[in-house]
Order: C-alpha cells, then structure tokens, then sequence
C-alpha cells in the first residue's frame, strides 16, 4: 500500500530525529523501558499540540521528554527501591557505531554517564540534538548564556574523563 | 582547553550518531502520526445544519501506549497491552471531566462566598435606607393644643437623723404630671403622664 505524503513525511521525520529523542530518553530515565515510555508519549503530546499535521519541533518533544521524566521521577521515588533492586543494568549502547567506533562510543557512553545531568543534558541537545543555546534553554529552562557556558564546562569535564579512562 | 581542542574534540562527538531506537519502538511512533484535523465543511452556513465548534472534542482518538504496570513480586517485567481506542476515548473524557471539576468546584464554591459577602453588605445597607426613607416620608405630628397638667397624688412628711445627731425633716410630695397633644388635623391625642417625687428638707429650727 502506497504512503500518503504526510505519512512519509512522518517516517522521515521519525528516521531522522526519534534516535536523538531516545538519546536524550535515555539520559533522563533511570531503565531502558522508562526511556521508551518517555519518547512515545512526549512525541504524541508534542504532536497533538501542533494545530496542523506537521510533525512538532524537536525542541518541543526534548522539552516534553524532559517533564515527564520528571514527573515519572517524582512517581517513581516511592517505590524507587523496589524498582531500583529489580532493575538490571542499562545495557543497550547509546550510539549507533561501526566496529571501528565501537570502543569510542563505549568510552564517550561511559564518561557521559559520570558527567553531572545539567551538564549531560546540554552537551546531548546540542551535540546530538542540534539545537542551539537559545532552544537548549527553552527547553531545559535556563537562559542561553547558561546553557553556553555549561555546554563549554561540560565538554572540558567530558574531555578530563576520557582522558583519564584512555589513560 | 583552547577553541582549536574544543572544537576538534566536538567533531570527534559529533561522529557519534545516536542509536536507532528499537524497530517496535519505530513502529508504534509511525502508529501516533497526527491525524489530519477535520477540514470545515464545504456547505455554507445558514443551511440549517449546525456545525460543531470541535470545543468539546476529545482530540485524537488514536491510542496511547500504555506503561508496564509494575506488580509486586512479579517475575518479569511484562507490558500490558493497549487499550481499544473506544476505550482510550472514554477514558480521555473522563479525565477531562475530572480535572474540570478539580477546578470548578472550589473555584464555584469561593465565587459563592464572595458573592453572599458582597450581596449581604449592600441588601443590608439598601434595607436602613428604606426603613429612613419610610419614616422620612410620613408627616411629622402637628400639634395645635397641648395641655400640662400636674396632680397632686399624696404629700407626707419623714423625719430622719443626721449622722451628727441632728433631725431633719422632709417635706415629701408625690405628683403627677401629664402632658396632652391635640392634633385636630388628624384627629390625634397624645398623653404623657409621668410620676415625680418632690422631696425637700425642713429644719426643725426653722420649723
């Protein structure tokens, strides 16, 4: 059956930006289901605020990811216990890499994983999002400068770790 | 860490592309693609068909994943399955219904209380101005005849002791005193009788 336009748009859209959206799911949610929850719903709210078919804003869905993780974290705080004994460890690789990138992307995930979230956050919008200052603090809600000098403190703290592990 | 190292050290990231998501993950996101919302209708206005403003539609009716439920004790983690997009409407009305009302009735309620507190004042206020009004209105008492009487009801005399030793006398008289209000005009009389007591002291030596 053939596409209609709007729905290959959609796919395109989706191709093109849901693996940064689970990047950044994945940063935000403490299991990989969590993360998963996250980008489904956040991609359907920011659809349907959108008054037209057009696929929302990446900006909008980061931002939304970003609430409900919140909002799960609040909910989740009291049974954290609990899940947290019954969680397994993340094992799904963020990046998607060849053989040769594969120990790279292991060792970025690794040092991302020890960096601080407020610098975490910025460093995955802007890197992998594409966003800029100005949208990485509409989304996160700080100002630009902010978001801009995180974005150069967290890349010297990411540097540091990669060092030290290569080391 | 100069720009030349930023930078190159950016780049380096940069080759990193995220993962792909899950292909199930794929294609349940291009399940929820936003449906197109309903054109408005071609038939002019004034036909007698009444259009509904969409005011109270329930959105998208397509539904939205449901989370894992988490069960005590439970041996793997297992994802319910969705609900039936009735279902999900159903429960999008509700919701809606219930947050409204979350909000509604206190803020119903507060409104309420603001009103009795600035209706009462006002009714209260509007109620002595009327009764001042009514009495304001009625003709004022025109008296054309007025009669004072005074009435001698009984006089006696008491004798008492100073704490000196000396006696004293009082002349002791019991009155009535009226007063009458003719008004002719309006055919009114009105008597005022009040009683009053005279006492004066007499001294022996002067008696």
């Amino acid at each position: 059956m053939d596409e209609s336009p709007q729905q290959a748009d959609w796919r395109r859209w989706l191709e093109e930006h849901a693996p940064k959206f689970l990047l950044f799911a994945r940063q935000q949610a403490r299991s990989e289901a969590d993360a998963q929850d996250l980008v489904q719903e956040a991609v359907m709210e920011a659809s349907q605020r959108q008054n037209d078919d057009r696929p929302p804003p990446p900006a909008l869905v980061f931002a939304t990811v970003r609430r409900r993780a919140i909002d799960l974290a609040r909910r989740e705080d009291r049974r954290a216990g609990r899940e947290l004994a019954a969680m397994a460890p993340a094992s799904e690789c963020w990046f998607d890499t060849s053989v040769e990138e594969h120990e790279l992307s292991q060792l970025i995930q690794s040092a991302m994983s020890r960096l601080p979230d407020m610098y975490r956050e910025v460093i995955t919008l802007k890197v992998w999002g594409g966003l800029t200052f100005p949208a990485i603090g509409d989304t996160l809600g700080i100002p630009a400068n902010t978001a801009a000098s995180r974005y150069r403190y967290g890349l010297q703290e990411l540097r540091r770790i990669t060092k030290e592990v290569l080391a | 860490m100069n720009d030349g190292d930023h930078e190159q050290f950016e780049a380096e990231l940069r080759k990193l592309a995220p993962a792909r998501p899950p292909a199930e993950l794929m294609a349940k996101l291009a399940a929820a693609r936003p449906h197109a919302r309903p054109q408005p209708s071609s038939v002019p206005t004034g036909f007698g068909l009444r259009q509904s403003s969409g005011a109270f539609g329930l959105g998208r009716a397509d539904g939205k994943r449901q989370r894992a439920g988490v069960v005590e004790d439970a041996a793997a983690p297992t994802r319910s399955a969705p609900l039936p997009v009735s279902q999900l409407a159903t429960i999008n009305y509700q919701l809606t219904w219930r947050l409204l009302l979350r909000w509604l009735a206190p803020t119903a309620a507060v409104a309420a209380a603001v009103a009795v507190l600035v209706w009462w004042p006002s009714r209260h206020d509007q109620r002595q101005n009327g009764n001042q009004g009514s009495a304001a209105a009625q003709p004022a008492l025109k008296a054309d005849n007025v009669e004072f009487d005074q009435k001698l009801v009984a006089a006696f005399d008491a004798v008492a002791r100073l704490p000196s030793g000396q006696p004293v006398r009082f002349r002791c008289r019991e009155w009535a005193d009226a007063v009458v209000l003719h008004d002719s005009a309006s055919g009114i009389v009105v008597e005022q009788r009040t009683p009053r007591l005279e006492v004066v002291p007499v001294s022996f030596e002067t008696y």
